[in-house]
């Protein structure tokens, strides 16, 4: 129906009123960036209750269930280790190829997993923005900390693996250093994932370009060939050491393949990479607060 | 031309205050493109049609102060703003322009709650009362109130996406019904149950009337805003009418769509004008503390 003026006299008269509006705020205002943490904080129980339930209620619908948490990235790594490592044979030169595929498949996959889901996070739950009034990097940490769980039984088949197919690794003390660096992985995921999801929320377009991106990643990441391929193109190198995936997989190589100390450098490359990520994600967001949820 | 009538203050702190917001959208419109301002030709034309955006006015710019203790009714037809201005005041929506001020975040209590179909209705109360800011201890003290009020019984261990429409409504009510706001919303849309349903909603919205410092209500049912409601705003095609006693305002709204619905568009629009000529607009000035003026 079209939008026809209506023709309305003006009111008598208008009245000035002076309102005291010390105690009153504005409503849907963002809060300032500390407030915004101390809330993010306040709403964890919603944070762990929702990934815990999206996980649980997940793989309901397949007859296989969580088993494919697991199936996925094993047939992943199967397809990979048939095209890179028997038909091209990009393996050569790697002692234990299949092992090193695995770790580099598993851990890609995890942040793959986080990137893309806490991308999509908000746009997907924008009823929920709309409903209610909470601090909307919840939702994004929410998606990360799915991820996260959906994880832990990735990466304990991913050792497994290791274990049990030959050339079968030792587990020495150093197997505990995957917490830290999976954590660093996390926050640095998370990080990503905040930056993306408000570009999403507005764009949603964006969405298409995030598995190509995240593809190029993956070839970046030296995941099933080797460093040493580069060692005559300097500037490739030099992409390769500054990808944090890349240091991320080379640190749990190190500690799970070699049973070797990895180099500090790695692991300041990935704490660098990972807080930096966290802090500009968390200030990017929580600068389009206001913006989540408008149709 | 509107004089501006010398400053009156509000003592104490209101609860909520509406200085000057409007709402604006701009829309797709399905309506042809009038031919000849589109100027290319053929296979151009078919390729890409234009789309005309229009822009729709949902809500005039309009000024209101709420008080503790005032319970506001809102009429008005269809398309006159009631939804917009409910949810520009619950925070859902951000005005084009201007600002809503509230002494705390207000409830809406509506069946727009979203929640997640995948999950059981148990999962999404404790979900949603957690998404309202509720603890887990405080969520614990309230759930048997909410799965009663909703009427759901056994169905709460089922996922929401198995619900019949009614079902989800209720739930979302119930749910939004566990918080004890300051500020309450209420749209009228809430006959979605049976008369046992109704019975039980009216008795929580009772109470929670009764706790509340304010409460705003969207009803088409005068004889509730009637015996409800301690002030009326009468709203239409986005301008604010009237904004005075229920019974004021509700004989004047109901004899203008009596007009209407007979066909009377000219006695119609002169009580609508009347209204709006009797109308005192308020324009807010928000300072952060007052002065006492000497007044007698």
């Amino acid at each position: 129906m079209p939008q026809k003026k209506i023709h309305l006299p003006a009111p008598a008269a208008v009245q000035s009123v002076a309102v005291n509006t010390r105690k009153l705020s504005r409503v849907g205002a963002r809060p300032a960036f500390l407030d915004y943490l101390v809330r993010l904080w306040d709403f964890r129980e919603f944070i762990f209750y929702d990934a815990r339930a999206r996980v649980l209620n997940g793989t309901r619908r397949d007859r296989l269930g969580s088993l494919w948490l697991i199936l996925n990235p094993v047939l992943n790594g199967l397809t990979y280790y048939v095209i890179f490592g028997l038909l091209l044979n990009t393996g050569r030169g790697i002692p234990n190829f299949v092992g090193y595929l695995v770790v580099g498949i598993f851990l890609f996959q995890l942040s793959a997993a986080a990137v893309t889901s806490g991308a999509r996070s908000v746009h997907n739950n924008k009823s929920v923005v709309q409903a209610f009034n909470f601090p909307r990097a919840a939702l994004v940490v929410g998606a990360n900390l799915r991820e996260l769980l959906k994880g832990v039984p990735m990466l304990l088949a991913m050792l497994l693996i290791l274990v049990v197919l030959p050339p079968a690794e030792p587990i020495t003390w150093r197997w505990i250093l995957i917490v830290p660096a999976v954590a660093l992985q996390f926050i640095f995921n998370l990080g990503v994932g905040l930056v993306l999801a408000r570009i999403v929320a507005k764009v949603h377009d964006v969405t298409h370009l995030i598995p190509f991106a995240l593809r190029v990643w993956m070839y970046g990441s030296a995941i099933f060939y080797s460093y040493d391929r580069f060692v005559t193109h300097p500037e490739l190198l030099a992409w390769l050491k500054i990808n944090p995936l890349f240091n991320l997989i080379d640190i749990v190589r190190s500690c799970v393949l070699y049973a070797t100390l990895p180099a500090w450098q790695s692991w300041a490359l990935l704490a660098a990479w990972a807080l930096g990520a966290a802090a500009v994600g968390l200030v990017f967001f929580w600068k389009g607060e206001e913006s989540y949820g408008r149709s | 031309m509107a004089e501006v009538e010398e400053a009156v203050d509000i003592d104490g702190h209101p609860c909520v205050v509406v200085d000057q917001v409007s709402m604006r959208y701009r829309v797709p419109s399905s309506e042809d493109v009038v031919a000849g301002s589109d100027k290319r030709r053929g296979l151009m034309r078919r390729l890409s049609p234009r789309q005309a955006i229009v822009t729709v006015e949902a809500l005039n710019a309009l000024s209101l102060v709420v008080e503790r203790g005032e319970s506001v009714g809102i009429i008005g037809r269809n398309g006159s703003g009631k939804s917009t201005l409910m949810k520009l005041i619950s925070g859902q929506l951000q005005p084009s322009s201007g600002s809503v001020l509230a002494s705390s975040t207000p409830v809406m209590l509506g069946v727009n709650a979203a929640l997640v179909p995948d999950l059981s209705g148990h999962q999404n109360i404790i979900l949603g009362c957690l998404a309202m800011g509720l603890k887990r201890r405080e969520i614990a003290a309230r759930f048997d109130e909410i799965v009663e009020l909703s009427g759901l019984a056994e169905s709460i261990h089922l996922p929401m996406k198995s619900y019949s429409s009614g079902m989800a409504s209720r739930l979302r009510f119930a749910i939004a019904a566990s918080l004890d706001p300051e500020i309450l919303l209420v749209d009228e849309a809430l006959n979605t149950g049976d008369a046992e349903f109704g019975d039980r909603s009216k008795q929580r919205m009772d109470e929670l009337r009764a706790q509340a410092g304010c409460v705003f209500l969207v009803s088409h049912n005068l004889s509730t805003i009637k015996s409800l409601c301690t002030r009326v705003i009468w709203l239409d095609r986005g301008h604010l009418i009237m904004d005075a006693a229920p019974d004021q305002a509700v004989a004047a709204y109901v004899a203008f769509t009596r007009s209407l619905s007979q066909g009377r568009m000219g006695a119609a629009g002169r009580i609508r004008g009347d209204a709006r000529r009797k109308l005192v607009a308020t324009q807010i000035e928000q300072r952060t503390s007052l002065r006492r003026k000497g007044r007698d």
